[in-house]
């Protein structure tokens, strides 16, 4: 017999922390990573049929939407970076103490803002 | 499945609210998840107003005032009070825990309670952890031993004694397993914290003989690698283990094919 009884909330009621955004905003991340790499594809490989495409996605992205898009895929690309060296360190068994999780945690989160404006200036250095 | 919204049985609708009789001035507003199964209604959220100045400092101890004191329909499970017998595990200001540990002073604003997340409910607090016991005993939690004919004691030294600190202690309230997101929507495939914490303690003890069967059974996909570290299970453990370390050790033993 099915069982007809009500289920208890889960999502809607618990508690985010730090662990926990940190690993869903790595999976979003890694989401937004796949799709930004095949649209890197797909640009690069439109530049064979000429310059006019190259132009026409240089203007975009030199757009401030274009911009803003590229510094959010910066901070994308940073943020799973990080992450992923959080999620080797723990494969190989350290960091689960309560308190080494959240200072990691903490350190992925303003890491990746920090490694976002690293980069950036290092691009405006290089123009 | 990722389901992220609740059935439609499941929604939850507004509830009755009590309002404070004593005349207390330190009052609190507690709303507490409620259910009955005699009904064909959906769950509801009953808020009542507790009297702060003659309540001790737990939570379960707001649920027994309001029990005797306000409305005796109110089901829960608890037992012990000493944070032993697991029963009284609930979700309190979205945290799982013991409500016979958990200081309400620690809950800022209203004090919300629910059952233990993405459980069917049998009624108000109470959820439906048959699944889970399940689980348990499909991992064969007990010793195996083919030597255990012989009549002399299994020899255990003190170091490998201490193996089994942190895995030994858990009292099976399932706080883990049901603050742990890869359980709720994995839950009939992932065994989940609690039961691979278990696993895991049965694995390292040194007078089990059956420890590579035991890791090729936690090895299959879903029953341990449904484990993303989101760490809910160690943020919730209310004994203060660390199952998702537990868990990852599991996962390195399987990598490193030290079986």
């Amino acid at each position: 017999m099915e069982n007809k009884n009500p289920l208890s909330p889960h999502i809607q009621i618990y508690r985010w922390h730090i662990s926990s955004l940190v690993s869903i905003s790595h999976r979003i991340t890694g989401i937004i990573n796949i799709v930004a790499i095949t649209l890197i594809c797909i640009w690069v490989s439109l530049l064979t049929l000429g310059d006019a495409n190259y132009n026409f996605i240089n203007q975009f992205l030199n757009s401030i939407f274009g911009k803003f898009i590229v510094l959010g895929l910066v901070w994308s690309f940073s943020f799973q970076m990080l992450s992923e060296v959080r999620h080797l360190i723990m494969d190989m068994g350290y960091g689960f103490e309560l308190q080494t999780t959240r200072i990691s945690g903490l350190m992925v989160i303003f890491g990746s803002f920090l490694l976002t404006i690293l980069i950036y200036l290092m691009g405006k250095n290089f123009i | 499945m990722v389901q992220i919204n609740l059935p439609k049985n499941s929604e939850v609708t507004k509830g009755k609210y009590y309002q404070d009789k004593t005349g207390s001035k330190n009052l609190r507003k507690v709303n507490v998840y409620r259910w009955d199964p005699s009904t064909e209604e959906n769950p509801r959220l009953d808020s009542y107003e507790v009297d702060m100045d003659n309540c001790p400092s737990k939570v379960l101890d707001i649920l027994n005032k309001i029990k005797n004191e306000i409305d005796p329909t109110l089901a829960y499970r608890r037992s012990c009070a000493h944070g032993v017998c697991g029963s009284c595990a609930m979700n309190m200001g979205g945290k799982n825990g013991l409500a016979c540990t958990t200081p309400h002073a620690e809950i800022d604003g209203d004090i919300d309670i629910y059952p233990l997340p993405h459980l069917k409910v049998k009624r108000d607090l109470i959820g439906d952890l048959d699944g889970l016991y399940k689980q348990y005993q499909s991992i064969e939690p007990w010793l195996k031993n083919n030597s255990t004919k012989e009549k002399t004691e299994i020899v255990q030294s003190k170091e490998e004694r201490s193996k089994l600190d942190g895995a030994y202690e858990c009292i099976m309230c399932a706080c883990c397993s049901t603050s742990c997101p890869s359980y709720w929507w994995n839950g009939d495939k992932y065994l989940g914290p609690a039961v691979l914490l278990q696993a895991y303690r049965w694995i390292i003890d040194s007078r089990d003989e059956e420890r590579e069967e035991r890791l090729k059974k936690v090895a299959d996909e879903l029953k341990l690698y449904r484990c993303h570290t989101i760490l809910n299970c160690t943020n919730a453990c209310p004994k203060g283990l660390n199952p998702a370390k537990a868990i990852a050790e599991l996962k390195k033993m399987i990598a490193t094919a030290n079986v």
